[in-house]
């Protein structure tokens, strides 16, 4: 093995544990927001803003320990988007426009990730001396900046599904079916839009379409990609090996 | 041209647009006496049309065996799954 | 198998979404009868059918194209895709008449259950079809070069199965939202 490619396998080493911290992410998720907060499913938007403050007042302790781990594990959001986007870097030749608009949108994207957890932090800092209906809007406020920030998540899937088709390697280096998958759950999250009419219901923001069918969907769209992006990520390096 | 127009796809077609008229009937009151029956009979003649259009429209007639008993057992079960909610109703 | 695998896998999701969404409507049907026999007896059956066989003939359209396309024939293949994008439009038009008309006379999502249904089902059947458009209008131009080989056909048949699951969803979501359930 020659010193380029010793280079290009820590490379990828490095970025198949960044594929990894996306499980990371997935698991963090389910301890901090599942256990710790008691927020899948979320509370009712229909509830008394009383009854929301009560749940706070109640949950304090949990929501902080809860916020401090989901903190850490949303920030693998940008590590883990950076690995899919280290393969579409060589799926492209020419002018790498597709890695670009995902670096950006996969930057951006990160801050609503990170808002959730601060703004529920924030609610449990004082719950006790804040005005309940103040505890509505912002928890309110955290539904709908993880629900209805749907567009960028999807765009990123379409650069993705894009990519992928237009991928000059033999073979592609993500299977195709990797492309559909991604074009998928694009059309999936958009009825999250759909949370601001209703308070009830499946389109709610706690219900089983609104809730449910795309939290699975889209966590799920991270843990397969993690998988795909590592079985890529050896492809990439058994290749550089035959060909140095 | 007049090989394209003479095809199974639309005899498929007229069979298609007449079970609509049928279930359009059935949905006015035409037919059958009890509104359950009627709607039964509704959701029944509707997933005989999915079948033609996935067999058919979608060429699953010739698809591996593996893949056309996926799709004919998604058509049975959500068939008897949208009568059987719909009956609880009643 | 028609298509490649990568759409079918896209189709059978999509399927298991609107299975979801079949099975919600008539739970929440069940819960509350008299509002969904209500809501169902203020639609235009009219519209509906009008679409339906709109759907029904953009389908045919497709799949003549197809067979079309098998033959050589590069005009016929066009001109049948092309039929079938003028059926989506006029489907896009039908709804554009339908939504203003329930909303002029002050039904909307918020009415009841029975429309917040009627409105995000149909919205999101309408989502499929402007994407299916678009898949309609990148095959007429794959197609007008000819040279319809194996790969070739086996893409215009991955565009063309989206379009009649787009057709397939609408053919069920008639039969819930606008016949069943007569009193």
């Amino acid at each position: 093995m020659d010193k380029l490619s010793q280079y290009l396998a820590r490379d990828v080493a490095i970025a198949k544990a960044l594929a990894y911290s996306g499980v990371a992410l997935v698991v963090s998720l389910v301890i901090a927001q599942g256990f710790l907060m008691g927020f899948i499913p979320p509370p009712s938007p229909n509830l008394s803003a009383e009854e929301l403050a009560q749940i706070f007042i109640d949950r304090k302790i949990g929501i902080r320990i809860g916020t401090m781990i989901e903190c850490i594990g949303f920030t693998f959001w940008g590590t883990w988007a950076i690995s899919i986007v280290v393969c579409m870097r060589r799926m492209e030749r020419g002018i790498p426009v597709l890695s670009y608009a995902s670096i950006a949108n996969a930057g951006g994207a990160w801050v609503f990730f990170l808002l959730m957890p601060i703004t529920w932090a924030m609610i449990a800092f004082r719950p006790e001396s804040m005005d309940p209906k103040f505890i509505q809007i912002m928890n309110d406020y955290v539904w709908f900046i993880f629900i209805l920030s749907w567009p960028p998540f999807a765009l990123f899937m379409i650069f993705i599904a894009t990519a992928i088709f237009r991928d000059h390697n033999v073979p592609t280096i993500y299977p195709r079916w990797v492309a559909f998958f991604n074009l998928w759950c694009a059309v999936l999250i958009t009825p999250a839009a759909l949370i601001e009419f209703v308070k009830t219901g499946p389109f709610a923001y706690d219900g089983l379409i609104s809730f449910w069918f795309i939290y699975i969907v889209f966590f799920g769209w991270i843990v397969v990609m993690s998988m795909v992006t590592v079985k890529a990520l050896n492809r990439v390096a058994a290749r550089a090996a035959v060909t140095s | 041209m007049k090989a394209l127009l003479l095809t199974r796809t639309t005899l498929i077609w007229f069979l298609l647009v007449g079970a609509t008229l049928v279930s359009w009937e059935l949905g006015h009151g035409v037919g059958l006496d009890s509104a359950a029956a009627a709607g039964a009979a509704i959701l029944l003649v509707t997933f005989v049309k999915v079948r033609f259009v996935v067999l058919d429209f979608m060429e699953l007639r010739g698809a591996p065996n593996w893949m056309r008993a996926i799709a004919e057992g998604w058509i049975v079960l959500c068939c008897a799954l949208l009568i059987g909610l719909f009956l609880v109703a009643r | 198998m028609p298509g490649e695998e990568g759409v079918w896998l896209f189709i059978g999701g999509d399927l298991i979404l609107f299975t979801l969404l079949f099975a919600v409507f008539l739970h929440m049907r069940a819960e509350q009868l008299t509002v969904f026999t209500e809501g169902r007896a203020q639609l235009n059956q009219t519209w509906g059918l009008i679409n339906t066989l709109l759907m029904l003939t953009s389908s045919w359209c497709v799949a003549t194209a197809i067979q079309a396309a098998r033959r050589h024939q590069v005009q016929v293949t066009m001109r049948c895709f092309g039929g079938a994008l003028a059926c989506g439009l006029g489907f896009w038009t039908v709804k554009c008449f339908e939504y203003s008309e329930k909303l002029s006379a002050g039904l909307t999502i918020t009415t009841n259950d029975f429309f917040m249904l009627y409105f995000t089902y149909t919205g999101i059947h309408l989502i499929h079809v402007t994407i299916g458009m678009g898949v309609l209008t990148a095959l007429i131009f794959y197609a007008r070069s000819g040279n319809f080989d194996a790969a070739k056909l086996r893409n215009l048949e991955s565009g063309a199965s989206f379009w009649h699951l787009v057709d397939l969803l609408w053919i069920v979501l008639f039969a819930l939202l606008y016949l069943v359930g007569a009193p």
